[in-house]
């Protein structure tokens, strides 16, 4: 008997040490009083003298270019180390919710995309708070201080092949992308599978007058709808897709679909403006369709927000101020990863990168998070019914 | 009185203690998920994305017809894998054809393979014109490919195949290779035909192999989402995976959750018709007189075997793997116009490339990931090939019907809880300290234990099918000459199901290695991971980075796999491989 308690042991230590290892003691938490410390009333030096006691601030990113940010905030702040932890927008959001909600440990700053889903997942749980900080606060339109702080904005806008189209775009409005010469040569990723995507779809019936208005310039009379298609920008997904538009699963796909050199009858797309930087590395000849009217798609900001309790509180202040870019034209060293044609930095005070077209022209609906959020999930099941 | 005595028999027994801690873990790491999974389905608009999914205008196309082409898929990934691998695995363990043991290694390596290269593979070749951009092999030869080829149930389908048919080879491999020679030779002299010696000597011995290898089979093809993806949505060929995915990347998670359940109960309905199909048979081949299996000569045969056995592994692990090799090495991504380069690998930074990133063997954390991949696999697969033993060892012995099904059930569905929900529940589990247990968040140990729970389908598989060829009464010989549980497992069941549960354990390393969805929410930058370095490149579109590390997970996985197949060896030298 004796014998058998003891096998049976041996056989359940395995199983009992998956639950039950090692696991490192929790950091004690810093006893200064952060929740009554009036960040706002500091000034700079005395920001940076708290964040150097703190020593440390992580960031979840969105973006792989967070390596970069760390690098220069690490030569900006010698004594501050950045912990970055690249996780795409989507894992974040449930990350930082799992964590919130459990009351462990998490990230002091997030850096994160995917706005609609942010405000009604994040901000309004309280996961995650704004924090802009005052040295920007003057060049930053209102839009883009709240609910979140945003330091750029990126695209998904209409995109040809200038090698095969050398003397501009091929399209000069959306409506024929509906018709018999673009049948199955319209690329997008499935707005039913990325969130950029279905923000998109979301802005193009929110702009249903103007899709309606460019109905009419290009056919010549008024719209009729569709029964059971609520607006104009709804109609033009539905003729989109029933003009057999091919839907993959990546922007990358998109990338080389559309600017591939060498086609004779490349096909359009929707995709991010910025990649057409990679235009001489891939052997692309992407190219924006500026002035498609009524707009070639949509511009959404890239988010920067304080987690509800942060560990590092100045330091993560301190971050989220250093990279909105310095006071220089370019936004420095911090600006840089971002500083790329084809996106736009939210200050109105840093110049917009040259080799592309500026906001202005580009002509792109800047979205609304706060109202795609409230229609998002019905674009999402329209789309669904019209397969 | 009697009730009592009997509940006090019941409890004597060493097995029910076993089984309760058994039941108890799979409750923590797979039950609780599970429930959350339910719970969060109803907390936020009371069951409104039940009825969306199931019952709703949208049905159709969000359930209905994905749910078809996910069973077309997974049936026919299950079907035509457990066949190809069955054949393999027949081909290498009990044939003489040339050449072997190089188709079996060969043939383990798809799975350590991503499903994407092998996606890759079939679009260099099959590609049309459909998407744009630069069409495959034959279309740039002038050969019109129509969709069928080229997009939608057939490419996904071949594509999980040519990726999964190394599951059913593990297992069946190992199961044949416990058949003893006598049982053949036996056979063969009461003058049996080869075929009827196949039909009904081997082939219902390896049932139940053939039984956890289609499980397994299915279970991933009916998960997988990389493939229907690529090789789907440009003919909007939707399966549950891409509209499970697609549901919660689009911030409708509760509508995901509701699909993914829906993908827990069909594995449970699949699970359950498999286990009837082969219940009350008793599939012992391992008794007491060992002895060496026995070669079947093939003749002439021998040629084609040899010549359908090489295409299959050359078609499926050496192509792909090249397509994977080479993709690293082109200045553009996917484009052979551009040239070749090693900087992907090796280069400086340089600003004209790739944004100044630098090539991965540069990267210091390169090697910091390499060691902590390596050991997170190699701790789940010991975990998980433990509890995946002792979980089959239950359901073997256990004599209550509900208990044995409970835990088959538990111990099969993980994989289909999608990594993000299974991550998130493992936060709320672990993500406080518990009592006096400190919060295991932020720790190795908490990767270890949700990796355990989402790779066990494979260790337990694979433990129940080895299990199930030792005879009993090998068992019952041990018992009456005193054994306990924890020797007759230990002396008797441990050596001679080792090959099946090496070739499970190999299967967790490699999963573990490879996967991403289930650790990138929970992973902190303290304990960086291979699999999250792709990422890392991935979502700046750096293909030929992403793409060469890869090429280093297969290269680790393939190395364990080879590592696993010696450790075989050398716990059995009686038998051949």
């Amino acid at each position: 008997m004796q014998h058998r308690i003891r096998w049976a042991a041996v056989a359940a230590a395995p199983l009992a040490l998956v639950l039950a290892s090692c696991a490192a003691p929790a950091e004690s938490e810093e006893t200064v009083d952060a929740a009554s410390m009036n960040y706002a009333a500091l000034s700079h030096e005395e920001l940076v003298e708290l964040a150097t006691e703190e020593g440390e601030v992580s960031v979840y990113a969105f973006t792989s270019r967070i390596a970069t940010v760390e690098e220069a905030f690490e030569a900006e702040y010698p004594g501050i180390d950045v912990i970055a932890t690249d996780i795409s927008s989507t894992e974040q959001i449930q990350r930082l919710a799992s964590e919130h909600a459990a009351g462990s440990a998490t990230a002091d700053v997030a850096y994160v995309s995917d706005a609609p889903v942010v405000i009604t997942e994040l901000v309004e749980e309280g996961v995650l708070l704004p924090y802009v900080p005052e040295r920007v606060a003057g060049s930053l339109a209102d839009e883009y201080q709240t609910p979140l702080v945003a330091n750029r904005l990126s695209t998904k806008v209409l995109m040809y092949n200038e090698e095969a189209h050398p003397d501009g775009s091929p399209v000069d409005n959306l409506w024929q992308l509906t018709e018999a010469a673009w049948a199955g040569k319209v690329v997008l990723v499935d707005p039913n599978v990325r969130g950029d995507y279905l923000d998109l779809a979301t802005e193009l019936s929110l702009q249903s007058d103007a899709m309606a208005e460019a109905y009419e310039a290009h056919f010549g009379e008024a719209i009729v709808l569709e029964d059971g298609v609520p607006d104009a920008g709804l109609q033009f997904l539905k003729d989109l897709y029933a003009n057999d538009a091919i839907l993959t699963d990546d922007t990358d796909n998109v990338n080389a679909a559309v600017g591939a050199t060498g086609q004779d009858a490349p096909p359009v797309g929707f995709t991010s403006y910025s990649d057409r930087r990679d235009n001489e590395d891939e052997g692309w000849a992407l190219q924006v369709a500026a002035g498609v009217a009524p707009s070639p798609g949509i511009v959404f900001p890239a988010m920067l927000g304080l987690t509800a309790e942060p560990a590092n509180p100045a330091a993560a202040r301190l971050l989220i101020d250093f990279m909105m870019g310095d006071d220089s034209e370019t936004g420095g060293a911090a600006f840089e990863p971002f500083y790329v044609a084809g996106d736009y930095p939210t200050r109105s005070d840093v110049v917009a990168p040259a080799d592309a077209v500026s906001l202005d022209e580009l002509s792109a609906w800047i979205i609304d998070p706060q109202r795609t959020a409230e229609v998002r999930g019905d674009v999402a099941d329209f789309l669904l019914t019209i397969q | 009185m009697i009730a009592v005595r009997r509940v006090t028999t019941i409890l004597a027994r060493p097995i029910t203690w076993i089984a309760l801690l058994v039941a108890a873990v799979l409750v923590v790491l797979v039950a609780a998920p599970l429930a959350g999974l339910v719970a969060a389905t109803f907390r936020e608009d009371g069951g409104g994305s039940w009825a969306d999914v199931l019952a709703s205008p949208l049905s159709q196309n969000l359930f209905w017809q994905p749910l078809g082409n996910s069973l077309l898929v997974a049936i026919g990934t299950g079907v035509i894998a457990t066949l190809l691998g069955g054949f393999l695995a027949w081909v290498v363990v009990m044939s003489d054809v040339p050449g072997r043991k190089i188709i079996g290694i060969l043939a383990t390596i798809p799975f350590a393979l991503p499903s994407f290269a092998i996606a890759l593979a079939w679009e260099s070749v099959f590609r049309n014109e459909r998407l744009g951009g630069n069409p495959g092999l034959l279309a740039s030869m002038g050969i019109a490919v129509p969709d069928l080829l080229s997009w939608g149930a057939v490419p996904v389908t071949l594509t999980l195949v040519a990726h999964y048919y190394s599951l059913s080879f593990v297992v069946v491999a190992a199961a044949l290779a416990g058949i003893g020679g006598d049982l053949i030779a036996a056979a063969e002299l009461t003058g049996a035909s080869r075929a009827r010696v196949a039909a009904r000597i081997a082939l219902p011995a390896v049932a139940p192999a053939l039984l956890s290898g289609f499980l397994l089979a299915f279970a991933e093809g009916i998960s997988n989402f990389a493939v229907p993806a690529l090789l789907g949505l440009p003919v909007r060929f939707q399966t549950l995976s891409t509209r499970l995915y697609g549901a919660i990347s689009t911030g409708d998670t509760e509508r995901g959750y509701v699909l993914s359940i829906l993908l827990v109960l069909i594995a449970a309905v699949v699970l359950y018709l498999g286990n009837r199909a082969t219940r009350g048979r008793s599939f012992a081949v391992i008794t007491g007189k060992a002895s060496r299996p026995r070669t079947v000569r093939t003749g002439l045969w021998r040629w084609p075997l040899l010549a359908a056995s090489l295409a299959l592994v050359t078609a499926t692990t050496i192509i792909p793997g090249l397509v994977l090799a080479v993709s690293t090495l082109l200045r553009r991504s996917n484009d052979l116009d551009g040239g070749f380069t090693l900087h992907f690998w090796l280069g400086e930074s340089d600003p004209s490339i790739a944004q100044g990133f630098r090539g991965v063997l540069r990267d210091p954390v390169l090697l910091q990931a390499g060691v902590g991949t390596i050991a997170l696999g190699a701790a789940v697969a010991l975990c998980a090939g433990a509890l995946g033993l002792v979980a089959a060892y239950v359901v073997r012995r256990v004599r209550s019907k509900p208990v044995a099904a409970g835990i088959g059930f538990l111990a099969y569905v993980p994989f289909l809880i999608p990594g993000i929900a299974l991550g998130a529940a493992f936060i709320a589990q672990f993500g406080a300290p518990i009592g006096p247990i400190p919060s295991l968040y932020g720790t190795f140990a908490i990767l270890v234990v949700a990796g355990t729970a989402a790779s066990l389908p494979f260790a337990f598989q694979t433990s129940r099918s080895a299990l199930g060829q030792v005879s009993n009464e090998l068992e019952e010989a041990a018992l009456v000459a005193g054994a306990g549980t924890g020797r007759r497992i230990g002396r008797i069941l441990l050596p001679l199901s080792a090959r099946g549960v090496t070739g499970g354990a190999m299967l967790v390393f490699v999963t573990m290695v490879r996967d991403l969805s289930l650790v990138v929410l929970l992973v902190t930058p303290a304990t960086p991971l291979l699999a999250v370095q792709t990422f890392r490149y991935a979502s700046e579109g750096f293909t030929q980075h992403a793409n060469a590390i890869t090429l280093v997970i297969a290269a680790v996985s393939v190395a364990a796999t080879l590592l696993a197949r010696r450790l075989q060896g050398a716990r059995r030298p009686w038998t051949e491989s």
